[in-house]
């Protein structure tokens, strides 16, 4: 019994003993100098051996230079984003062999997963070396945050204000200064079509949304089996990318900042509410189970002729080439609208340079070479985006939409669009997005514009979009 | 042997840590639903119950909460009511029940997010397996919408998840009804009662415990449901099949109302313990009776 206690207190002893080693902090890899007893043997001359203790001081080692390292998150992982990531990668290296990427892609489209890895990682205070998010609102978090240092160096020293258009600037400037570098840019306001159907009755891509309700109709009048419009509000935000064409037409692109900034009521100002009465003439056309469908289901059987139209960003490009389907022969895209101007509805994806990183001279290379336009244009051809910057010519696309995306960058009028982060804030992009898939379902108008006006006060849009309007 | 401080110090020292470590996670849950926390970087203001009185003002909270109440009621007693019946249906099987116990077992063992994504195939409206089968058997008057429908969705998410449960409510039953003694049954054949007499009188009553073990445990999951919602409608049509736990998620990670969200923590919390307790404390009295 006796020797019962005495070994159980021995494993007492023995667990406390080793839980806490457990839970002693990690060594930490800096330098130090370690007071050690050393048992040496001195041999005298009168040959007596003699053993005595003296203190000796050991320096270890330095530690190996710690090794060069960047960790990236982004969450470019589908299947030509990987590969187009690989060339950042490539060119990286290439300039910068002696560092090691650590890479740590985070599924989830829109980066929907990685924000709240981020935020999670930046409240901890461990930031990565830098990471990806979308330009305007959606990087205001992290400013607001006090997480980022600003990118002023880099973006004088590449000349920026010179190779990127003065939007761009202005979507990633807080209080005066740069917090992200602007990378790959894709545009919102695509019209697809699937040019079979179009040709066999004999119509004309629309131009403005009376001339896409009046398509919509003929279409559903001599082929009631073809959905006019396909949407899959599975991803809400693809309602909002809808909206946004419908707003554009009503209103122009004036119109179009004011209210994602929160510059218009929506309840007093007519645009908004003519715009909310032709997207309710949409929705007869609109394909009928769109809440069961994303974004991603609609291309293929846009281009299989089951559904005739879709407003989307250029990214279902790749989807339609993915599923082998051919431009101009199975499907064929136009800017949208048209009238009363054509604009280019800009989504930009950045990297950043987080406050407090390990190596911030590896993040600062990093961000050098997304600047570069060599590396821009090559990662924006397998990513299915165009470059930020204006020196990579429309030429170096392969496909007409590429480089019709291109031209438009270069000539004409960029608006910030209000998905996917840029214009409008997160908080009040969330509940819109609720708004319109909600308002597909019921068509109330009144409802629906109470219910945005009274997001918009409680969000203070115009106070959180003040950036936006900043000189 | 004898068991002495050391034994209870040991044994119990890891549960305290959890349960340390679980009430301070809870506190701090509370402390953060009292400030005004906007934003992704802390902000400790108190406001008192300010985000407690703008949650009970949002048409959208009252929407997540009544689904949760859908949930309790359609997912629970299906769940439970068809475990009882597959249990009793095995047993009297004999051997067949090794066949079929995997069977109907398995669903339990796949990941929500396999669950959901199987279902919402099964539920497209177009390519889904269930509305073409009807139009398969020439019912084509029964073709749904399912998920596609803001009115339909919460009920094709219960089901999916009342077909991921029941067999782990059968299993539980499965062990109750064993637990009876054969000689019970073995009378009331020889007094000629009937497959459902003796369910009736004999199998029902045997098994309050395992039904309350099963409720408790249906309960706690309807409560926390999300990973379902997420993957097979995501929150929508809409906001139609939104949960509390959804909301809380969108209201803390896509809009950074953080205090907002923790006060729809706390809100679960409290669901679940005004449902979990006087529940616990009911049928521990009818087990100890």
């Amino acid at each position: 019994m006796k020797h019962k206690r005495i070994y159980t207190s021995l494993c007492v002893i023995v667990s406390i003993a080793l839980l806490a080693v457990a839970c002693a902090p990690a060594a930490t890899p800096s330098v130090q100098t370690v007071e050690v007893m050393k048992t040496v043997e001195v041999m005298k001359t009168v040959e007596v051996e003699k053993t005595v203790e003296v203190p000796v001081t050991l320096t270890p080692p330095p530690p190996p230079e710690e090794a060069k390292e960047l960790t990236v998150y982004h969450w470019w992982t589908a299947g030509g984003e990987k590969q187009a990531m690989d060339v950042i990668f490539k060119h990286f290296n290439a300039a910068n062999p002696d560092i090691k990427i650590v890479d740590n892609p985070i599924a989830g489209g829109g980066g929907i997963t990685l924000k709240t890895v981020m935020q999670g990682m930046l409240a901890a205070g461990i930031p990565p070396d830098t990471f990806q998010t979308l330009s305007g609102s959606e990087l205001k978090m992290y400013v607001d945050g006090g997480y980022l240092d600003p990118v002023d160096d880099i973006w004088k020293d590449k000349n920026l204000d010179t190779d990127y258009p003065e939007v761009v600037g202005r979507m990633v400037t807080f209080d005066g200064k740069k917090m992200a570098i602007p990378v790959s840019i894709h545009r919102a306001n695509w019209l697809f079509y699937n040019v079979a159907l179009f040709n066999e009755l004999n119509i004309q891509p629309p131009t403005t949304i009376d001339e896409l309700i009046e398509v919509a109709k003929t279409i559903k009048e001599k082929k009631p089996d073809v959905a006019p419009i396909g949407l899959g509000t599975r991803d809400k935000w693809t309602a909002v990318f809808l909206f946004d064409v419908v707003l554009l037409s009503v209103g122009g692109a004036d119109k179009y900042e004011q209210f994602y900034t929160g510059q218009l009521d929506p309840v007093t100002d007519p645009t908004v509410k003519s715009a909310f009465e032709k997207f309710k003439e949409l929705i007869p056309y609109l394909y009928p189970y769109h809440g069961a469908k994303s974004w991603s289901d609609i291309p293929g059987p846009l281009a299989q002729g089951q559904i005739a139209m879709y407003v989307l960003g250029d990214f279902a490009a790749g989807q339609l080439v993915a599923g082998g389907y051919k431009e101009g022969v199975d499907w064929e895209a136009v800017a949208f609208p048209q009238q009363p101007e054509e604009v280019f509805l800009m989504i930009v994806d950045c990297f950043t340079r987080p406050k407090g990183i390990k190596h911030p001279e590896a993040a600062t290379a990093w961000l050098n070479n997304l600047t570069d336009p060599a590396t821009q244009a090559e990662f924006t051809i397998i990513k299915g985006s165009i470059a930020a910057s204006k020196l990579v010519p429309a030429s170096n696309y392969p496909d007409s939409l590429h480089q019709r995306d291109a031209e438009a960058w270069a000539q004409k009028r960029i608006v910030p669009a209000s998905a996917h982060g840029a214009l409008a804030p997160q908080n009040f992009l969330s509940d819109w997005q609720d708004i319109l898939t909600g308002f597909l379902f019921t068509g109330d108008i009144q409802r629906a514009l109470d219910s945005t006006a009274l997001i918009m006060k409680n969000y203070d849009v115009a106070g959180q979009s003040a950036w936006y309007w900043a000189k | 042997m004898r068991y002495n401080r050391l034994h209870v110090i040991l044994f119990l020292g890891p549960i305290l840590i959890i349960v340390a470590v679980l009430c301070g996670m809870i506190v701090w849950t509370v402390a953060v639903s009292m400030d005004n926390w906007v934003g992704m970087a802390p902000v400790w203001k108190f406001i008192g119950f300010e985000n407690y009185a703008t949650l009970f003002k949002m048409e959208r909270f009252w929407n997540a909460f009544k689904n949760n109440l859908i949930w309790m009621v359609a997912f629970i007693v299906p769940s439970a009511l068809l475990g009882l019946l597959l249990a009793y249906g095995l047993s009297l099987s004999g051997r067949a029940e090794a066949l079929f116990r995997p069977i109907f077992l398995y669903p339990l063992a796949l990941s929500f997010v396999v669950t959901g994504t199987l279902w919402a195939w099964m539920y497209d409206p177009e390519a889904g397996v269930i509305n073409n089968i009807l139009k398969g058997f020439g019912l084509g008057n029964f073709i749904q919408p399912w998920i596609a429908d803001p009115k339909q969705a919460t009920y094709c998410l219960i089901a999916a998840a009342i077909w991921q449960y029941t067999g782990f409510a059968m299993t539980l039953y499965i062990a109750a009804i064993r637990d009876i003694p054969i000689e019970i049954f073995e009378a009331a054949k020889v007094d000629g009662a009937s497959a459902l007499q003796i369910f009736r009188h004999i199998v029902v009553p045997n098994v309050t415990q395992a039904t309350m073990v099963t409720i408790g445990m249906l309960t706690i999951f309807s409560l926390k449901v999300f990973d379902l919602v997420w993957v097979i409608t995501f929150g929508g049509p809409g906001t139609s099949t939104e949960v509390l736990g959804f909301f809380m998620f969108v209201a803390t990670y896509r809009q950074a109302f953080v205090g907002l969200g923790a006060a729809i923590s706390v809100v679960i919390l409290i669901l679940a313990i005004l449902v979990v307790v006087p529940y616990s404390w009911w049928s521990m009295r009818r087990m100890q009776a």
